[in-house]
């Protein structure tokens, strides 16, 4: 897990639906310097969209919505976060929900948490080969 | 199922004038206006069709029209309902592309290297034996990757009809590439809350659905079984997505709440 690269972006937009899309292009910015497939770009794109709009869905007292992306060596980490959940989470029925569904066809790992208050979706997608990191 | 094609006969027109006399109190006679007057604003929708938005918007976009004008019809006035109804209808409908015209001036540059990408995407597909990165795509169409990204989000955010054109030779109808599988999303685990959504999906939508989180086909693979281009079937996921998610959330969106008559849009 240990990562060789100590790159991070982070955005950081308020927690409405007309902002995801801001989070959806840096991850595909972001993605594309990587040796990622078109088609997992675009899956990724999907994802963060999905990501988003579940977090969105719990958090309506939330004040921001942050994305967190961590190139690696063999993969690309997406992390969305939102600073308030109006449930709990993860959600109980977690792996039955269709956000997750979805999420797991799009995406090669998804970690669901909360970390210091903060409702969480990790994703991640495998690079092509592992890079070289520079 | 009412004469708004031809001129409206007097029989129509008393009949019509009868109706509105009863409002605004008489929801039924109400809903009758909105049957009688419901292919109006579908032919009216229809002819916004091609400019890069979905015809079921433009016809949930048009049936608002519709409601609108027969709210502020004046019998009094010496005009025919279906004049007016028409006004007010395309009235909204230019209101709708000037508010998203953001998004439908895709500029004329990206719009260029979104067709090339088009036209790359499926070759250097094969000849990579996998979908190609954002840099290689580049390099072929001899594009900044950042005009790639451009391209992309731009066909994302909004489809321009050109792009949207079948690809591969003769342009066979998406439709008639559609196979015999029966997608039944509605009975898989995970997927019944979304149910009653997924049935309202065109029949496309619902396969390239179905291609994609059941059959785990990428989105080239679904391009070439459906016969359209990569980036169409990323907007087809992407918009069938957010709408299923607008279904799940009882919020919805205001459009459809504000259309009461769903149900008759899918008849005729």
């Amino acid at each position: 897990m240990a990562s060789q690269t100590n790159e991070i972006i982070t955005v950081s937009v308020p927690p409405e639906a007309g902002y995801v899309h801001v989070l959806r292009a840096v991850t595909a910015s972001v993605a594309a310097r990587l040796p990622i497939p078109y088609d997992a770009i675009e899956d990724l794109r999907l994802a963060v969209d999905e990501a988003c709009a579940w977090l969105l869905a719990r958090g309506r007292s939330a004040s921001g919505m942050t994305l967190l992306l961590r190139p690696l060596d063999d993969r690309l980490e997406a992390e969305v976060s939102i600073d308030a959940a109006d449930g709990p989470w993860p959600p109980p029925d977690l792996q039955q929900s269709l956000p997750w569904k979805i999420l797991s066809a799009l995406v090669d790992t998804i970690s669901v948490d909360t970390e210091r208050g903060r409702p969480s979706i990790r994703l991640t997608k495998r690079t092509l080969e592992p890079s070289r990191t520079t | 199922m009412s004469s708004v094609e031809r001129p409206i006969g007097s029989t129509d027109r008393e009949v019509e004038t009868e109706l509105f006399k009863r409002l605004p109190d008489d929801a039924e006679a109400r809903e009758q206006l909105v049957r009688m007057f419901l292919p109006l604003a579908e032919y009216l929708a229809r002819r916004f069709d091609r400019r890069g938005e979905p015809l079921e918007d433009l016809v949930q976009v048009a049936s608002v029209g519709l409601l609108n004008a027969i709210d502020r019809f004046d019998v009094e006035r010496d005009v025919q309902f279906s004049t007016y109804a028409a006004v007010t209808i395309i009235g909204e409908l230019k209101r709708h592309f000037r508010d998203k015209g953001w998004a439908i001036r895709v500029p004329r540059r990206l719009q260029e290297v979104g067709l090339r990408v088009n036209a790359v995407l499926p070759e250097l597909s094969q000849e990579l034996g996998r979908s190609p990165t954002v840099e290689e795509i580049a390099a072929r169409c001899g594009d900044s990757p950042e005009d790639i990204l451009g391209a992309m989000e731009a066909v994302q955010a909004y489809s321009t009809t050109s792009l949207d054109s079948p690809v591969g030779e003769e342009g066979a109808a998406p439709i008639d590439v559609l196979g015999g599988d029966d997608p039944s999303l509605e009975i898989l685990d995970g997927w019944a809350s979304v149910a009653p959504a997924v049935k309202e999906l065109p029949e496309r939508e619902r396969r390239v659905l179905y291609l994609r989180f059941f059959r785990g086909l990428t989105q080239s693979e679904i391009a070439k079984e459906v016969g359209v281009s990569q980036m169409h079937v990323s907007r087809i996921l992407s918009q069938t997505l957010s709408f299923l998610r607008g279904a799940v959330l009882e919020e919805g969106d205001p459009l459809r709440e504000a259309e009461p008559h769903g149900a008759d849009l899918d008849e005729t």
